[in-house]
């Protein structure tokens, strides 16, 4: 992403027949138990490992960890479409494990296998807005004193399921997308997993640990308007914004960055833009906006976990990722679209904003640990 | 009654015990005979019978629906129409909706596939596929309802409902709610059922005529349950049951997490939840009488251990509708895969 660099490639050399353009991951770790796990249980297996590779905090406190993972397509990249010629049927020919893993709660019963551990433990399957959805329950479950720390993320690997959805919509690009941009015409559709490891600030410095930032405060709404479309108006998303900004204590004057939701879908971004517009009205400059699925693709369940990482990573390296092929900006007010060359700057506050169909809307404010 | 604590304050049901408002009948009921797909031979379920929602909800229309979305409108109307709440003069943005489900919205996503293989997947159905995701049950409930405040649908392996309804409760001790809908459910399907078969999970009962409890595998059942929350102080009409501290945990030593969470207190009644697993021999049983010594244990029953891991609200509802009495009590659930839910209770 330093680099500029986007990871799309065509959807044929995946899924022959299928048109468009995807982002998948490569070749994944190969597990002792595979067979049991989806590539989606499987992604985000890998990304929780990673995630707790560093902690030196006892073993108790790993074990007693909450895990809320987010994911809307759970296992059922491992069903294909025999199935609904007869399920008896399609079972006896080997499909009986592979649909053993569909439920999206394997997700996160697969990470607490894989790492042993016994806390609270949920899926949470809220469209694109899964994954900073899983963030912002797991930061209650912390308040709540339900688990010494909590792995929340997201994962979701591509399917056919999904790509058909999808394209039956036409919401496709089959270019690499351009979020906000004019002539933006659509999606592409990512894979990926991430997961973050929550634990209460207090604790965190206590235990001398190493801290990537704070989450100051999260918020989620619905726009309680159309099953699929956003609000036009973008208000259910902008209450979402000002509601973590507020439960953060931070005014709209202290947001360095917005890591967008950003489709590229004509509905999405135009709604998302009028929030923004809406949210930071009467701010002294700009709100600088971008849009990093035109690196990877939109990646679902996953999208807002993996947005959340880039939102924090942005803060700790002062890189504001611009959106890629964004060259004739959606017409906005107090907006800057970042483009172009890649921007740095300190970042002491930043946000990851997500939506997805159900007119569901989740914010994220992070802040820089003074610690 | 006095508490601080969230309170349980409608209930609305569509189960294989018919469409309820508040509490319901819960005597025990025999399964139904499965006609709604071709079966090599008797099969037996507990199921919900054929209803035409915009005769209970006026107005509801559901042609497009899964049956999932489509109860889960019904039961959340049912539920605030017991709780007696005027919406009109609530902060709507307030107001949360918590779903909690197994397996989604299986249905259609069953016939997106049968489209897929009859067409090809580039010939699926455009309005088919967002009623797939397993969210759209609860989006439809904030659509119907106008409810804008945090919608949210969870799964969790084997206690789905509890995990709802503890971080439903979570919200309101929190304040990011004034209120908050949690319902759980699921529907049973070809495919659903042909899976439990071909696991050989299925009770003896499911295909003949035959005792429900079985220690040999569950008889499966299929409903949505919706329970209204509010925090206390803030209801103005009866209430079912103030909700405590929980907990929920996907291992571990179940007495001793129980017993952590109760502390001194000791319950009165240990109402039990048996999550999918074989009903006579369910761990929960075993685990309440050992927590339990002396006080009282409410039974699992089949019809809501067959809804899997949406079924805790139905044990709770059949719990209370069999009016133990007032007093402390402790909604358990256990798995035969391990963990644990636990919610203390305070019986009205």
């Amino acid at each position: 992403m330093l680099a500029g660099q986007c990871c799309f490639k065509p959807a044929t050399e995946l899924y022959p027949g299928f048109a468009g353009t995807v982002a998948a991951v490569g070749a994944l770790p190969s597990l002792a138990e595979g067979h049991r796990y989806s590539r989606t249980d499987r992604m985000a297996m890998a990304a929780a490992r990673d995630a707790v590779a560093d902690f030196d905090g006892p073993a108790s406190d790993l074990r007693e960890s909450g895990i809320v993972m987010a994911s809307t397509v759970g296992g059922l990249s491992e069903i294909d479409a025999e199935i609904s010629r007869g399920p008896a049927a399609w079972y006896r020919q080997g499909g009986l494990s592979r649909a053993a893993s569909y439920p999206v709660s394997r997700v996160a019963a697969s990470v607490a296998e894989h790492l042993g551990i016994e806390g609270p433990t949920c899926a949470v399957s809220v469209a694109c807005a899964s994954g900073a959805m899983a963030i912002a329950l797991a930061a209650n479950l912390l308040l709540d004193e339900a688990a010494p720390m909590v792995l929340a993320g997201g994962s979701d690997a591509l399917c056919p399921f999904t790509l058909s959805g999808f394209n039956s919509l036409q919401a496709l690009d089959p270019e690499p997308c351009r979020p906000f941009d004019q002539n933006r015409k659509g999606l592409n559709i990512g894979e990926g997993a991430a997961v973050l490891v929550l634990e209460t600030l207090a604790r965190a410095t206590r235990r001398g640990a190493r801290i990537l930032a704070v989450l100051r405060g999260w918020a989620m709404t619905n726009d309680a308007t159309h099953p699929t479309a956003p609000r036009k108006d973008g208000l259910g998303l902008a209450c979402c914004i000002q509601r973590a900004l507020e439960m953060a204590g931070c005014g709209i004057e202290d947001v360095g960055y917005v890591n967008a939701h950003g489709t590229g879908t004509p509905l999405n971004d135009i709604a998302e833009t009028h929030a923004y517009e809406s949210a930071f009205h009467g701010r002294s400059r700009p709100i600088p906006v971008s849009s990093t699925k035109s690196y990877f693709g939109h990646c679902l369940g996953a999208a807002g976990a993996l947005e959340a990482a880039i939102t924090i990573t942005a803060m700790q390296t002062g890189a504001l990722f611009p959106t890629l092929r964004l060259t004739d900006p959606i017409e906005s007010s107090g907006i800057d679209w970042l483009r172009g060359e890649l921007r740095r700057q300190p970042l002491p506050v930043a946000m990851s904003v997500s939506a997805g169909f159900g007119g569901s809307n989740a914010a994220l404010v992070f802040g820089r640990s003074r610690a | 009654m006095k508490t601080t604590l969230p309170v349980l304050t409608g209930i609305g049901s569509v189960t294989p015990y018919g469409l309820l408002a508040g509490l319901i009948s819960a005597e025990p009921l025999e399964p139904s005979v499965i006609t709604a797909w071709s079966t090599p031979g008797l099969r037996r379920a507990f199921l919900v019978e054929t209803f035409r929602p915009a005769s209970i909800v006026p107005g509801l229309k559901t042609r497009r629906l899964d049956r999932l979305s489509a109860w889960a409108l019904v039961a959340s109307s049912l539920a605030l129409r017991d709780a007696g709440i005027d919406l009109s003069h609530m902060d709507r943005s307030r107001i949360a909706v918590f779903f909690a489900t197994g397996f989604g919205c299986v249905e259609l996503t069953a016939a997106f596939y049968q489209s897929a293989a009859t067409n090809g997947w580039a010939g699926t159905d455009p309005i088919t596929f967002p009623e797939t995701l397993s969210n759209a049950p609860a989006s439809h409930v904030a659509l119907f309802h106008d409810l804008r405040g945090p919608n949210v649908t969870l799964s969790s392996k084997s206690f789905a409902a509890e995990s709802a309804l503890l971080q439903g409760a979570s919200l309101l001790r929190l304040g990011q709610a004034d209120l908050a809908i949690v319902l759980a459910g699921d529907t049973l399907t070809q495919a659903v059922y042909e899976w439990y078969e071909a696991a050989h999970l299925l009770a003896p009962a499911c295909f003949s005529n035959g005792p429900t409890f079985s220690a040999d595998g569950f008889i499966p059942s299929e409903g949505v349950v919706a329970m209204v929350l509010e925090p206390a102080g803030r209801q103005t009409a009866r209430s079912y049951a103030a909700l405590g501290a929980g907990r929920w945990a996907a291992g571990g030593d179940v007495q001793a997490g129980v017993r952590q969470l109760l502390g001194d207190v000791r319950p009165d009644f240990i109402l039990c939840a048996g999550n999918g697993a074989p009903c006579a021999s369910s761990p929960v049983s075993s685990s309440a009488c050992t927590i339990a010594g002396e006080t009282e244990v409410i039974p699992a029953q089949a019809v809501a251990t067959g809804m899997g891991e949406a079924g805790a609200l139905l044990h709770l509802l059949l719990a209370l509708s069999k009016r133990p009495g007032q007093g402390p009590a402790l909604l358990l659930g256990t798995s035969a895969h391990g963990g644990f839910a636990a919610l203390r209770l305070e019986l009205f």
